[in-house]
């Protein structure tokens, strides 16, 4: 039978990263009764370890809630995660699409960040009613008028009715429940039209294949069903139908504006992708449902295997990944370095990071990465355009008539005393000045133009530190341009290493090309024999370092009779070297291939 | 290979000091605790029964730091467990070898006495912990030989803490100056657990490691020593054959605190703990040691020696052939120039001795 759709909340919560977005979620779940305070991890929206450590949520995720209101009634609250890092904004935007509303979490000791805005934004942008929070109100810093003010000011949303709250204590939490019943509209879906129901995120069960995380916006679905997702084609017969409470809870059916899960014995993972329209077969619904907006990978790496026997697992879980990271794309490629693995295209560094850290620790591989790369327009003599994201594919620079790589504009916030140092960073990475707003008395926006290429590897890091942590980022794509860009090459006892190529800006090659050996000598250890490192521009050797063979490796005494000491010693050291990959006859650690970028700490 | 082991290392855990580096299993000496010592140590080796032994060695600790009494008594046991023309050894500390120690060594047949000199520089001495000067140990090396003990070595360390070239050279000269038959030369390695370590001490660089080992090497070959294996020299005929017991990957019965033995196909290792020893709770691990440990066994010990393995011996243990289970392991080395195989042999070059661990990383 289908719910009142009156009694039905959907939501998700923006927050800059640790404004408490996830400690509010908890404090929710608790006081909504959806879980016994005894049963919680802390966060446990936040459910891989990686997203608990980093303090970060990156996959999507959704519970279901009931709450008791003052009214008398019991209403369902679908809460939807969504991340709050500047990679992520396609995932947020998937979030959003599947809600009514939106809380926005202010920290009131931090006031508003740029990267809370772009998000903000983004909910306007999808008609959502937005509902300011003003977090940590018991800290002694608070300054919660101030804070709303700027709220007012700058992402221009009335602060009127914001709720004070303080997710750590529980304080102020009851109202924020109360305000999600009375100011996010309930949603508009009808249960009686053909099914629509928006993916929104999707993972794999070995028992039950792919389970699909979705949004229903118009009619029912229930077990026995046989459901068409509309892009692909593909039908299948449903077997369960579900909502997160956050637990897993099966329910007859799920019907417009409800949220939950699905299975239907999908095998095969590729056949799922967020922003699909899931109708029934039977009767189907006009149109589907407008998806996501879809944003291209800015950032591609090599991901290689350190073991060759593991290219099949490591394809494999890329798969897996993709299911409820669209945002994730890979292609199979080959280096004679590296050997086969693939080229994947990532929203930034940060989503970089972490699906290396997901394909090392959920999946248990050993991984080498290439220093992370742009997209290249490459212009050639005879006018044919070429889109290149790896270094090693740069043509002959004879036959090029120029190089172009892409800007983007970036918008740094950041308290007024620290214009001198962020100016000087960008100015370093070949920024060109556009803007300086004052937002309040106190802050300013500061926007540049920039390479992508110089802002992927380190730039926020940097920008941090230049601000004592104040600055926050937030960037688009703009366009390209054209720049003096020459490949540099790498040379390992005299053999060119494709994954350590990388494209540079020529005018500052020859410091970069010192740099980068003097890096490499310090990064790969002492070898058999002596290894010297080259860094070339078109076959000419710029600078050179040489590891010097090693001298003594063998231990002068041998523990009286206890050899097995000395042979546990030897296989820990073996162990060791596992992390290293056979380039040639030379051993080399994998931070190696990312060191090439690394380059600005020695300025 | 299940042949009786034909070695017997008897470990005395006593010190009368600790020295900065030492990680072996070791007990400050505490009178009350000798004799239970004892006891404990020889039911354990009579559990190994009575047959004798071409090989005794006993180690410690200190095992000059015991009492003439008690002394005797150790030394009194172990005398009929030595085969008739077999090899006795004992460790000695310089200052604790008086010639009443040494004349019952005599009596009880002990033929070679390993003395802990290190090193001869006076700051390096006290660096390390250890009581004794230079003086005492041609002191010592005198006593033995009016008893007649002329097998004797001389334990010498380098690579100590910021050692100048000075200290090297008079380290070098000293020990020369002794003209004991046999030296082994040891840099310092700093184990956990040492006072060094916590100490925030750190071994000399790499280059400088191989440097003085390069020295040495110079100077005892010059000198007439050979090097058998990494850090034992020897004139010829000196070599000590309990220890070329460890490095032919035979049988040996370890006993006493902390000692590690290896019978049939189980290496073992006695407890650390004093009390637990005493107790008779001697065992603390057991590996049982299957064909492809062996094999990895072999190849660590035997590739010490300077005269490596023959195929043949490699042959015959496991049945196979080291050029053809090998194969992709060994060739790039020999290409290297670390590993040769001449004469039916396999060894290291003089370049591979000191690069022996990467050697063996590469093969097992």
């Amino acid at each position: 039978m289908a719910k009142d759709l009156s009694l039905i909340r959907n939501f998700s919560i923006i927050a800059h990263i640790d404004h408490g977005k996830s400690t509010l979620a908890d404090r929710i779940l608790e006081q909504t009764g959806a879980v016994a305070s005894r049963d919680m991890k802390e966060q446990l929206l936040d459910s891989m370890d990686l997203e608990r450590e980093r303090g970060i949520t990156i996959k999507l995720n959704a519970v279901s809630l009931s709450y008791k209101a003052k009214d008398g009634k019991e209403y369902l609250f679908n809460l939807i995660d969504t991340p709050g890092h500047v990679d992520f904004t396609y995932e947020v935007s998937r979030s959003l699409a599947a809600c009514e509303g939106a809380l926005l979490v202010v920290d009131a000791t931090q006031g508003v960040q740029a990267q809370t805005l772009a998000n903000v934004y983004l909910a306007i942008d999808n008609d959502l009613a937005i509902l300011p929070v003003i977090n940590k109100v018991d800290l002694p810093s608070a300054m919660p008028d101030l804070v709303q003010d700027e709220i007012e000011k700058r992402v221009g949303i009335s602060c009127e009715d914001a709720c004070l709250v303080s997710a750590k204590t529980g304080l102020g939490v009851d109202e924020v429940l109360e305000k999600i019943v009375k100011d996010i509209p309930a949603p508009k879906g009808d249960p009686e039209k053909p099914l629509q129901a928006l993916i929104f995120d999707s993972y794999y069960d070995p028992y039950r294949g792919v389970v699909i995380m979705m949004s229903v916006k118009n009619g029912s679905v229930k077990v026995g069903d046989t459901i068409l997702l509309m892009q692909s084609g593909k039908e299948y017969l449903v077997t369960e139908v579900g909502i997160r409470t956050p637990s897993e809870m099966k329910v007859d059916s799920l019907s417009a504006g409800e949220v939950g899960y699905l299975a239907a014995q999908i095998k095969d993972i590729r056949d799922v992708f967020p922003g699909e329209t899931v109708t029934l077969k039977g009767n189907p619904c006009e149109a589907p449902l407008p998806g996501y907006r879809r944003i291209n990978p800015m950032v591609y790496c090599g991901l290689y295997p350190v073991d060759s026997k593991e290219y099949g697992d490591l394809k494999d879980a890329l798969e897996k990944l993709c299911l409820n990271d669209a945002s994730l794309h890979f292609v199979p490629e080959t280096s004679q370095a590296l050997g086969f693995g693939f080229r994947a295209g990532f929203l930034g560094l940060l989503h970089m990071d972490v699906i290396q850290e997901r394909l090392e620790r959920e999946y248990g591989l050993n991984l080498i990465l290439t220093a992370p790369s742009v997209i290249y327009k490459i212009v050639m003599t005879n006018g044919e355009v070429l889109t290149i994201d790896n270094p090693s594919q740069l043509p002959d620079l004879s036959k090029v008539s120029r190089i172009e790589e892409p800007f983007v504009e970036a918008s740094i916030m950041a308290p007024s005393e620290y214009v001198g140092p962020i100016m000087e960073l960008c100015q370093q990475r070949r920024g060109t000045y556009r803007d300086l707003v004052y937002f309040d008395d106190t802050r300013v926006i500061v926007k540049y133009d920039l390479p992508l290429s110089e802002i992927i590897y380190n730039f926020f890091d940097k920008l941090k530190s230049n601000t004592r942590g104040y600055a926050s980022l937030d960037y688009e794509f703009k366009d390209y341009r054209p720049s003096d860009l020459v490949k540099m090459d790498i040379l390992l006892n005299g053999e060119q290493i494709d994954a350590l190529s990388s494209i540079v800006y020529r005018p500052g090659a020859y410091k970069r090309g010192l740099s980068i050996v003097s890096r490499l000598k310090n990064i790969i250890p002492r070898q058999q024999f002596e290894v010297p490192i080259q860094a070339a521009i078109g076959g000419k050797v710029i600078a050179r370092a040489d590891i010097k063979s090693m001298r003594k490796d063998v231990l002068a005494k041998c523990y009286g009779g206890d050899i097995s000491r000395k042979k546990k010693l030897l296989e820990k050291q073996k162990e060791g070297k596992k992390r290293m990959k056979a380039v040639g006859s030379v051993e080399v650690p994998q931070e190696a291939f990312m060191s090439v970028l690394s380059i600005e700490e020695d300025n | 290979m299940n042949e009786a082991p034909s070695s017997l290392y008897v470990h005395i855990p006593f010190c009368r000091e600790i020295c900065a580096y030492c990680d072996f299993p070791k007990v400050i000496y505490d009178k009350q605790w000798v004799k239970p010592y004892l006891d404990s140590l020889f039911l354990e080796i009579s559990s190994y029964g009575g047959s004798k032994y071409k090989t005794i060695y006993v180690g410690g600790g200190t095992p000059t730091s015991l009492e003439d009494g008690d002394f005797k008594t150790l030394l009194s046991f172990l005398s009929p467990l030595l085969e008739k023309g077999g090899e006795f050894s004992v460790e000695a500390n310089p200052e604790s070898l008086t010639r009443e120690k040494a004349s019952m060594m005599k009596e009880a047949g002990v033929n070679r006495v390993s003395i802990g000199m290190q090193t001869s520089s006076k700051r390096l001495l006290s660096l390390l912990g250890r009581k004794h000067a230079y003086e005492e140990v041609e002191k010592a090396v005198s006593v033995l030989r009016e008893v007649g003990i002329e097998n004797i070595n001389v334990d010498w360390m380098y690579a100590l803490p910021k050692e100048s070239d000075e200290e090297f050279e008079e380290d070098a000269k000293a020990i020369l100056a002794l003209g004991v038959p046999h030296i082994s030369a040891y840099s310092l390695i700093l184990e956990e657990g040492t006072l060094f370590k916590s100490k925030g001490i750190e071994e000399e660089p790499e280059d400088r490691q191989a440097e003085l080992y390069e020295r040495i090497l110079k100077i005892l070959r010059g000198a007439g020593y050979r090097r058998y294996e990494v850090s034992n020299f020897a004139k010829i005929g000196h070599e000590c054959a309990h220890n070329m017991v460890y490095w032919r990957d035979e049988r040996y019965v370890g006993c006493g605190l902390g000692a590690a033995g290896y019978i049939a196909n189980t290496r073992y290792k006695n407890t650390r703990n004093l009390k637990s020893y005493i107790e008779g709770n001697w065992l603390s691990e057991k590996e049982e040691v299957g064909p492809k440990d062996d094999m990895e066994y072999f190849l660590i010990t035997n590739l010490r020696l300077e005269e490596g393995f023959a195929l043949d011996a490699f042959q015959s243990r496991f049945g196979k052939d080291f050029l053809s289970v090998k194969k992709g392991y060994y060739e790039p080395l020999v290409g290297k120039g670390l590993l040769l195989i001449e004469g039916g042999r396999v060894k290291p070059s003089e370049k591979g001795m000191l690069l022996l661990d990467s050697i063996l990383r590469n093969l097992i």
